[in-house]
């Protein structure tokens, strides 16, 4: 358990426990399986640019969920009234919707089997300090750190800050055992500037995230030090060149290896994926990368609290585990949910996510990461005779093959062990467990990098990830 | 549901909407807007090429814009009780008490002008649609869904359906707001799509995505052989892929690419908020020429066979048919009513988004000229020699233009036809620069994801880097 995240055994504050309306519900079902999943997301979101507040607003979505397994097929329906008449009615909906599959002749399932599920309360921390925030306080933030922004250079001809909070309390009934409530907040940033000169636009950029309150939100930079971090990449970018494309050594920061550990290896070992065929499908117990390699994914927040992928209990009521995906280079685990984890004959691992309660639970990653090493940054960048330092994702997409692409935001040539001049327009790309092979250093330091990202399946799912710094080979694209 | 259910139903949404109107101006709200929407959707989704799991759902949002002393604040739910819709309302206005005072911070005013040649007229929408969507069962989605994934998977055995569904969603979508804005419109489609990739032996090919929607269910049968078509041919074409070569000229681009790569930063320029804010490349250039004269973009919301056809926008302002850029000339910006207040001019109906959120800015259905190049096999004999994008996956900053990534579902040309697939090809450049360019477009206008009218383009002047 994350010192993030505490079971209480008691409710406090203002919610109120929805367990007893979702098992109130299920006394009258009579299908094989069924998960009711009480779900209320608040959302309040505030985003300024060049001054104007453009956003201030707060959206409540609250429903139940409801999955039904009956005559051998799935059924799912929903209802956004909180009573027990209408929780019946979705209930007898989805038991309908399930038996029609039935009869369509769609290949009969089975109930997932026995394990151990959750019960009880389960809270993060800083619920209550943010629920009670006024959002005003976020609107003078957002005003105060854009008018910083364009304050920092005469270059700087537009700046955005934004601000937003998710606030969840979920119930998760299930017909075989399942009786967990849980609350959480996770608070983003997301800082730009953008900065002119001779025609030409630089964009510089910055998002933060995290599961827990303001403090935790900022515990790696203060706000003041990361939007003048993002001024100055957009004044700077505006200077700067293009590296050299082809087969380069690099070195990627943590935000990139997050980037990594999440797409390029994480998507292809959901258990889901790999049944469809992922390049990960018949690897385990093999060598996929480098000895150096640990990589794993955790419900809790190790090396630093307060990850924003945290989660207790996933959405088919398991408690999350820590996943050792990768250890030594040897490919040890899949991520499962209920239903993948009977397929493949072993314990649930608690990556069954849904984004809202109209949603039905998918295999989702939750902080992924790799695990540091035991190399000072310093000593790595001394040993490199020609490469590239990397940081900042702009984005990232991969494949089932496992070929990935990344965008990043700013680059440095290293030659003869020594950091040159900025440069841009930089994408790495590879296969990654090629890429993952060609590791030789890691770093020893550590950090979350994506907390204000969401990955995107079908549906979002609030995730992070992280790790050092990872010196290895791949393919640079740049216009040079 | 039956159609009588959903004249109830947005009968009952106007209510609630009505009343949540009342409640903000009780609560010291200016002026208020609302927009409501309620929705049916049925749907059966497949994992790994198997039904999961049949989905009945019905959803209803209200989003209340309200503004008090000019200062914005905005507030949506889905819980529609008096007592949560007073809550709402009362956190609206402290909302926008706490904002900053802004004079563009008004409503539109309503549309007066009567509708002409390039609305859609409500009537127009409501008679286009197929009475029998509000109403299919879900037992006859599943036996349609399982036909369309039975279909595909019939094809070749080497293809792999990681997901698919097949749904029907119906529904109504209103506006009330303080300054008398009253509008309603009710639409119906059915919507399918297919993920997966080809598997053979150890080759696993790069994935395909694709979806299609159509306001039809006679059309939706051809409409579902076209995408299994397409998704088996690409995703088979995909296996076997090998080295690309490097080299910096012409690309040719399947509608999908074009519109990720060079149209999307396009459109982030004709923005009049990027104008406003200096952060397009297009704020001086109005008519003049911003791409090269074979290219023609207009926004075209009374296209029936696209999704985002309508008649009014997000603010209840007509949705016309728009000139974005003419041969090649710059012809107009888009506004919503925000963008109109700031610069003292009147909303082009482009306010976007559903009613849960704040008003945005955009094209409703985004429509390309074709142009003279011939169908693909003609544009592939011009490009003689080099490389065929279908999808493309990378970065592209809206701002600059820039845009680097992967090319996906990537062909190499050889003597004017295509000879094999490639991977690991990185392409790079910049969008206003490769519009400015040398720029052929295809004879032929393609659908693209239900949305968009697109053909086929040979672009001169990318970075393409092999590994």
């Amino acid at each position: 358990m994350s010192s993030t995240t505490a079971r209480v055994d008691a409710p406090t504050g203002a919610a109120s426990d929805p367990r007893p309306l979702l098992a109130e519900a299920l006394d009258r079902f009579t299908g094989e399986h069924v998960e009711l999943r009480y779900h209320r997301k608040r959302t309040r979101t505030v985003a300024v640019e060049r001054g104007r507040v453009d956003q201030a607003r707060a959206n409540e979505r609250t429903g139940v969920g409801v999955r039904v397994l009956a005559d051998g097929a799935l059924g799912f329906a929903t209802t956004t009234s909180l009573d027990a008449a209408s929780l019946r009615a979705a209930l007898d909906e989805a038991t309908l919707a399930a038996r029609a599959s039935s009869a369509a002749g769609v290949p009969r399932r089975s109930p997932p089997p026995a394990t151990e599920l959750a019960v009880g309360r389960f809270e993060a921390s800083g619920v209550d300090e943010v629920a009670s925030r006024p959002l005003g306080e976020a609107v003078e933030l957002a005003l105060r750190l854009e008018a910083r922004a364009r304050a920092a250079s005469v270059r700087v001809t537009s700046a955005t800050c934004a601000y937003n909070e998710i606030l969840e309390e979920k119930g998760i009934v299930t017909s075989d055992g399942a009786s967990a409530w849980t609350r959480l907040v996770r608070p983003e940033l997301r800082l730009g500037a953008i900065a002119s000169a001779d025609g030409a636009l630089q964009r510089g950029a910055r998002s933060i995230g995290a599961t827990g309150s303001w403090e935790c939100l900022f515990r790696g930079a203060s706000a003041e030090a990361l939007v003048d971090g993002v001024a100055r990449m957009a004044v700077d970018l505006l200077g700067a060149g293009f590296p050299e494309a082809g087969r380069r050594k690099v070195l990627l920061s943590p935000a990139l290896v997050g980037l990594l550990a999440h797409e390029a290896i994480g998507h292809t070992v959901e258990a889901d994926f790999v049944r469809s065929g992922s390049c990960a499908a018949g690897k385990l117990g093999q060598r996929v990368a480098s000895e150096l390699v640990h990589l794993c994914d955790a419900g809790a927040s190790p090396y630093q609290d307060h990850a924003s992928g945290l989660l207790h209990v996933d959405d088919q009521g398991v408690a999350t585990t820590e996943v050792e995906i990768i250890r030594a280079g040897v490919l040890m685990s899949y991520l499962h949910d209920r239903e993948s984890a009977a397929h493949f004959g072993v314990a649930p691992t608690g990556n069954g996510r849904a984004w809202e309660f109209d949603d039905e639970p998918l295999i989702r990653m939750r902080n992924t990461f790799v695990r540091p090493g035991a190399t000072p940054l310093a000593e790595i960048i001394a040993g490199i005779q020609d490469g590239l330092m990397l940081d900042g994702a702009s984005n990232g997409q991969a494949d089932a093959n496992g070929e990935f692409m990344f965008g990043t935001l700013q680059a440095w040539p290293i030659r003869n062990g020594k950091v040159g001049p900025l440069q841009r327009g930089v994408n790495i790309s590879g296969l990654a467990f090629d890429v993952l092979s060609t590791v030789d250093a890691v770093s020893s330091d550590f950090s979350w990098e994506l907390g204000a990202g969401y990955c995107g399946k079908g549906q979002p799912a609030k995730v992070d990830a992280g790790g050092p710094w990872l010196a290895c080979t791949m393919l640079v694209g740049s216009r040079a | 549901m039956t159609a009588v259910a959903t004249t109830d139903e947005a009968q009952e949404l106007g209510l609630r909407a009505d009343e949540f109107l009342a409640l903000a101006r009780a609560a010291g709200a200016d002026e208020a807007e609302v927009a409501a929407s309620s929705a049916r959707a049925v749907s059966l989704g497949f994992e790994k090429g198997e039904a999961k799991t049949a989905h009945v759902e019905r959803s209803r949002a209200l989003g209340l814009r309200v503004f008090v002393d000019r200062r914005l604040g905005f507030v949506a739910t889905n819980q529609l009780t008096r007592a949560s819709l007073r809550a709402a309302a009362e956190d609206a206005v402290a909302l926008a008490r706490s904002s900053p005072r802004d004079e563009a911070n008004v409503l539109p005013a309503p549309a007066g002008a009567p509708l002409d040649s390039r609305v859609l007229a409500p009537s127009a929408l409501a008679a286009a649609l197929d009475p029998r969507l509000f109403d299919l069962g879900v037992d006859e989605v599943v036996r349609r869904a399982s036909a369309f994934v039975a279909d595909v998977r019939a094809r070749d055995r080497r293809l792999s359906i990681d997901r698919a569904s097949l749904g029907v969603r119906s529904g109504t979508f209103l506006l009330r707001a303080s300054n008398g804005l009253a509008l309603q419109q009710t639409d119906a489609a059915a919507s399918a799509s297919v993920f997966g990739m080809a598997i053979d032996g150890s080759d696993v090919g790069g994935f395909d995505a694709r979806g299609s929607t159509t306001r039809s269910l006679v059309a939706l049968g051809p409409v579902l052989a076209t995408l299994g078509e397409r998704f088996a041919r690409t995703a088979l074409e995909n296996l076997g892929a090998g080295a690309g070569e490097s080299y910096r000229g012409p690309v040719l681009l399947a509608p999908e690419a074009l519109r990720a790569m060079l149209l999307g930063p396009l459109l982030g320029a004709t923005s009049a908020v990027a104008v406003q804010r200096q952060r397009s490349r297009f704020a001086e250039r109005l008519g003049q020429p911003v791409a090269a004269a074979t290219v023609t973009v207009r926004d075209d919301p009374t296209d029936l066979g696209l999704a985002g056809a309508c008649s009014f926008d997000r603010e209840g302002q007509p949705a016309a048919r728009f000139a974005l850029v003419e041969r090649g000339v710059l012809q107009g910006f888009l506004y919503n009513g925000y963008a109109a207040a700031v610069g003292g001019t009147r909303s082009t109906g482009h306010a976007q988004g559903a009613a849960e959120l704040l008003p945005g800015l955009g094209v409703h259905s985004l429509v390309v000229e074709p142009g003279d190049g011939g169908d693909f096999d003609a544009l592939v004999r011009t490009l003689g020699r080099g490389l065929v994008v279908q999808r493309f996956s990378g970065s592209v900053d809206a701002v600059s233009g820039d845009f680097s990534g992967v090319a996906k579902a990537a062909r190499w040309v050889e003597g004017g036809v295509v000879v094999r697939s490639v991977r690991e090809v990185l392409l790079a450049g910049n969008a206003f620069e490769l519009l400015r360019g040398a720029l052929t477009l295809g004879s032929e206008a393609e659908l693209v994801n239900g949305g968009a009218r697109i053909p086929w383009a040979l672009v001169d002047g990318f970075s393409v880097t092999a590994g």
